[in-house]
């Protein structure tokens, strides 16, 4: 008895169920009319403003970089407004915390492709999490402005996909052209990323191209929080330099093992251009060189000095690699907008096109785009050597 | 090699500090606690504050931190701990998880975000010995590691509170029965490990030199790996674990280089569990049952809704693609996605009773295999998922054969060790996997050679697979195969003696598991296009975890209600960016004390 009343009302459930799915495919139906292609191109252009949004870490372990971005954007945005913003529009930035995190990137990209008052993308953090929205910038025709990606794949995602950081090639070639002049026989380290990996590698040919060798090399993870027993025998091979491939804390630590736990008192090429770096090394940073792009004190191009004075009255601190990096990158889009016009065909127009960008980082001028690369080959960096606590810039 | 082996032992200290708390607690609350690191944070943060803002000197540097940790592990615990008593220590670990959350991000909004240099309240190189120079606060750090393990040891021994302790840990129904005020004591004992933590983080701090108010989260797992190594609750076992772990890594790293470094560390405790099951100084006693799972009286039971109901939800879902927004499809993926990883995880979590904590190492494979047969094999991409799922399940089961024979929280900690060690094998793995610099140029998924572009295409994509496998799973789950993993779960003593062989069966419900993870990991793979290691991260794991904790362990389709909250609501929290993590965390702390049995279960009446 038990087993029939079952199987009977499976039997009414199954029907129930039929009637169910009839009505819910009859409603799918009727909205397929919306469809899969995606959210229709609504009105555009004829509001007041524009939008550039902005995928970074605001939370989260990246914060501090998070920080230094938002005051590169802000800074760039009010003086774009104050000139009357781009062709007569305002310029808005809209912010989305990611915590450079792929997973949020992934979430948010749609939402910022289909707000169509956006025309340009700038961020993330990282080149994973960009490379999680990319496809979604790509697919909307929207240009996904990655001014902090530098890893070498991280524009093949598709022709929308831009940055104008310094090639690794480019860097490498004059960082290893700096270490050949002061030493012969090195120990080299290097951060375990993409970046870190693909920046070793030209480093390495171009170390072995000027003649110098390498009697030294590991890679460590980012995280790590004791590189003691990879710098004991980088420090034991004997080497006449230390270099360092990697940002800043990391570098930090590498400077202050070397210095304080393994008495090394040979050159150090490492470390990066930020406030941070100094304030983590204090007297070990002393003589550290580092192949840089911006120099706050050490610039000598108008613009970039006219940036450092608005950017130090504004937040009363000395701007550094990423704070610049950012303001070129909103800078950059505004310019480019000015040029065609404020929409996201007008923006990926002249990036290809435009040849006179104003340059702010390395040695000012201008820049323009390779268009096969995407990528902005004409910044050559500038060497930066530590002293007293401060960043000097020094010509070769 | 001295010189690193020296250099090893240091860094050792360090960990042994971190993980007598850690073990401690654990030993007599029986919880994992996963915000330990962040209270050690809490400590290194609060001593920097005195230290360098305050210019205090070492000794009210230490009675600052000392009061501070040990009122914040008060409130802590009367706030979360307290109230997750009795119910199943899975509740009670992922509390831990949500506090680790507020209590990181909120000192990101006390201190700010910028790691900073932490004050020399002890000289830290004014030493030199075999070639390496190291400070007084490397010397005191070792003696305060040994006098809290002697002073610890002399308190259980033969103090009345250090005995009740014991006691409760021992059995805490015998001690309530003895009169022991069980209550007060876990108190008590959660207090001192915070205090302990606090004092960790005052020496960590010196030893790093430079410090993060982020920090806690790498000290923590590394400390709970010393602890485990050591064998969970015991105090000298904590000590020597650290020291082993310093050691290997010192001479591991010194060796291969630090790429080598998660392999070491993890592979030394998948290793150290293999040879000393219960770690090098475990107690036996631990290994009877699995107690990350509920005892029979507060098991729950997933709520059942008629076919109908579930034929219609499905049509339901089915629909939305067609009516999303990209916003919404886009937050859509991305939930079904965990969702598919979080319902095979039931199987395992949930009927079998067996916690897994690195589960983004098979949702790796899953991803690298489904990406590596499309790029170099030019697998279409519905065959490339099915493989996927094969290639990350007979993967896990292979790397995880050895550990079915560990009992106990063993396990659960063992899973951490194999995620780990699969994605740093990948890592390693260069010709094959480019290591580090990540795969890209990923193709997007298709369906019948035609590419899906949009987010609508992906999300029901994403979703079909989803109901596929959710029906897949529960079929499992009334068939008679899903009848023994529930044996197992329900009482694992009493299935063995009735002929079943639990560990094989564990490790069947696990290589399931492991499928569906690699199912996911394979459609994340071709919709980000790019996929690197650092993706698959331990935060990865454990919101799979909690996603089927949240929705009810054992159910399936709680599973999916987990991954619309956990996943969806912090995209719908950032109208507040600030605090959107530490409301997320909130949030998670709050829901596991109200609804312990998971939002889509009943409390089973005993």
């Amino acid at each position: 008895m038990v087993i029939t009343s079952k199987q009977h009302r499976q039997h009414r459930g199954t029907i129930r169920a039929m009637v169910a799915l009839m009505t819910t495919m009859a409603m799918a139906g009727a909205l397929s009319a919306c469809g899969l292609g995606g959210d229709k191109d609504s009105s555009e252009g004829s509001s007041d403003h524009v939008t550039i949004a902005a995928i970074y870490p605001k939370t989260g372990l990246y914060a501090e970089y998070g920080k230094m971005f938002q005051q590169g954007f802000d800074l760039a945005k009010d003086q774009v407004n104050k000139k009357g913003g781009i062709q007569g529009k305002r310029l808005d930035i809209d912010y989305y915390d990611t915590q450079s995190d792929a997973k949020q990137d992934a979430a948010v990209a749609p939402k910022i492709a289909s707000d169509k008052s956006v025309i340009a993308v700038v961020g993330d953090y990282s080149s994973p999490a960009s490379s999680a929205a990319s496809p979604i910038f790509q697919q909307a025709g929207l240009v996904h402005y990655g001014f902090n990606n530098s890893s070498p794949t991280f524009t093949n995602s598709g022709d929308h996909v831009w940055t104008p950081q310094i090639s690794q090639k480019t860097y490498q070639e004059v960082n290893a052209e700096a270490v050949s002049k002061r030493a012969e026989k090195i120990s080299v380290v290097y951060i375990e990323n993409d970046w870190g990996k693909e920046s070793f590698q030209y480093f390495k040919e171009a170390a072995e191209r000027l003649g110098v060798q390498i009697v030294y090399q590991s890679s460590y993870l980012p995280d790590s929080t004791d590189l003691t027993p990879i710098l004991i025998p980088a420090k034991n091979a004997a080497p006449e330099a230390v270099v360092d491939i990697g940002y800043g804390p990391d570098g930090a630590l590498i400077a202050n093992t070397l210095r304080d736990k393994l008495d090394y008192k040979g050159p150090f090429f490492g470390g990066q251009e930020t406030k941070e770096f100094l304030s983590l090394t204090g007297a070990n940073a002393q003589g550290a060189i580092i192949t840089g792009v911006f120099s706050a004190t050490g610039t000598k191009d108008a613009k970039a000095k006219a940036f450092v004075k608005s950017f130090e009255d504004r937040y009363h601190t000395v701007p550094g690699n990423f704070e610049i990096t950012a303001y070129q990158a909103i800078k950059d889009l505004a310019y480019a907008g000015e040029k065609t016009s404020p929409t996201r065909e007008g923006i990926q127009e002249a990036l290809s096109k435009v040849k006179d960008f104003p340059l702010y980082q390395g040695q000012g001028g201008t820049f323009r785009f390779n268009t096969k690369t995407r990528r902005a080959d004409t910044i050559k960096p500038i060497l930066l050597q530590v002293d007293q606590g401060k960043f000097k810039q020094i010509e070769e | 090699m001295v010189e690193t082996l020296f250099s090893g032992l240091i860094h050792g200290g360090v960990y042994a500090l971190a993980a007598v708390g850690m073990s401690l607690v654990f030993g007599v609350t029986n919880v994992a606690n996963f915000a330990q690191g962040s209270l050690v944070a809490v400590g290194m943060m609060t001593a920097w504050w005195v230290g360098s803002s305050l210019g205090w000197g070492l000794v009210p540097t230490i009675l600052a931190v000392v009061l501070v940790t040990g009122l914040v592990g008060l409130i802590t615990n009367l706030l979360v701990i307290t109230p997750l008593e009795g119910r199943q220590p899975i509740a009670a670990l992922l509390g831990t998880v949500g506090l680790g959350q507020v209590l990181d991000n909120g000192m990101q909004l006390i201190f700010g975000s910028q790691t900073r240099p932490f004050p020399q309240l002890l000289p830290t190189h004014n030493l030199h010995a075999l070639g390496i120079s190291f400070g007084t606060s490397d010397l005191v750090m070792g003696l305060v590691a040994l006098a809290s393990m002697a002073a610890l040891w002399a308190f259980l021994t033969y103090g009345r509170t250090g005995q009740a302790i014991r006691a409760t840990s021992q059995d805490s129904q015998a001690a309530l029965q003895m009169g022991v005020p069980v209550t007060s004591i876990r108190t008590i004992a959660f207090v001192i490990g915070s205090v302990l933590a606090g004092i960790a983080g005052i020496f960590i701090g010196l030893f790093k030199t430079n410090i993060n108010p982020m920090d806690g989260n790498a000290i923590g797992m590394t400390a709970f790996v010393a602890a485990a190594i050591g064998g969970l609750g015991s105090i000298p076992g904590a000590i020597i674990g650290g020291l082993v772990l310093g050691l290997a890594e010192a001479v591991g790293v010194g060796l291969f280089g630090d790429g080598v470094h998660d392999l070491i560390t993890f592979g030394t405790l998948l290793l150290v569990l293999i040879l000393k099951p219960s770690g090098f100084l475990g107690r036996k006693a631990d290994m009877g049952k699995e107690p990350m799972t509920g005892t029979l009286p507060e098991a729950a039971r997933p709520i059942r809704l008629p076919l109908w109901a579930n034929l219609g939800l499905a049509a339901a879902a089915l629909a939305t693609p067609f009516i999303f927004s990209d916003h919404l499809a886009g937050i859509g993926t991305q939930v079904a996605i965990y969702a598919i990883a979080a319902v095979g995880l039931t199987l395992i979590s949930g009927s079998a009773g067996q916690t897994i904590l690195g589960l983004a190492g098979p949702v790796a494979v899953g991803a690298y295999a489904s990406a590596l047969l499309t790029i170099r094999l030019h697998w279409p991409f519905t065959l490339s998922l099915l493989g996927a799922a094969v290639i990350a399940a007979l993967a896990a089961s292979l790397l995880t054969f050895p550990v079915w024979k560990l009992s106990g929280h063993y396990v659960a900690i063992a899973t951490i060790g194999v995620g780990a060690v699969m994605v740093a094998i990948i890592r390693i793995w260069e010709p094959l996997t480019r290591g580090s610099l990540g795969l890209q140029g990923i193709p997007l998924p298709t369906f019948l050679g035609k590419p899906l572009y949009t987010q609508q295409m992906q999300y029901l994509l994403d979703l079909i697979v989803l109901l596929l496998v959710l029906a897949v799973i529960s079929r499992i789950r009334s068939s008679h195969l899903g009848h023994v993993f529930e044996a197992i779960g329900e009482d694992g003593q009493a299935a063995w003696s009735l002929g079943i062989r639990t560990g094989a069966y564990k490790a069947l419900a696990y290589a399931l598991a492991c499928g569906s993870a690699g199912i996911a990991g394979a459609l994340l793979a071709h919709q980000y296009t790019y996929i690197d290691p650092t993706l698959f991260n331990p935060t990865m794991s454990t919101l799979i975890l909690t996603i089927i904790v949240l929705g009810g362990m054992k159910s399936p389709t709680g599973a999916v209600i987990g991954s619309l909250i956990l996943v969806g609501a912090p995209e719908l929290l950032r109208i507040l960016p600030e605090v959107r993590i530490m409301a997320y965390g909130l949030v998670l702390i709050i829901f596991i004390i109200c609804r312990p049995q998971g939002l889509f279960s009943t409390k089973r009446r005993a």
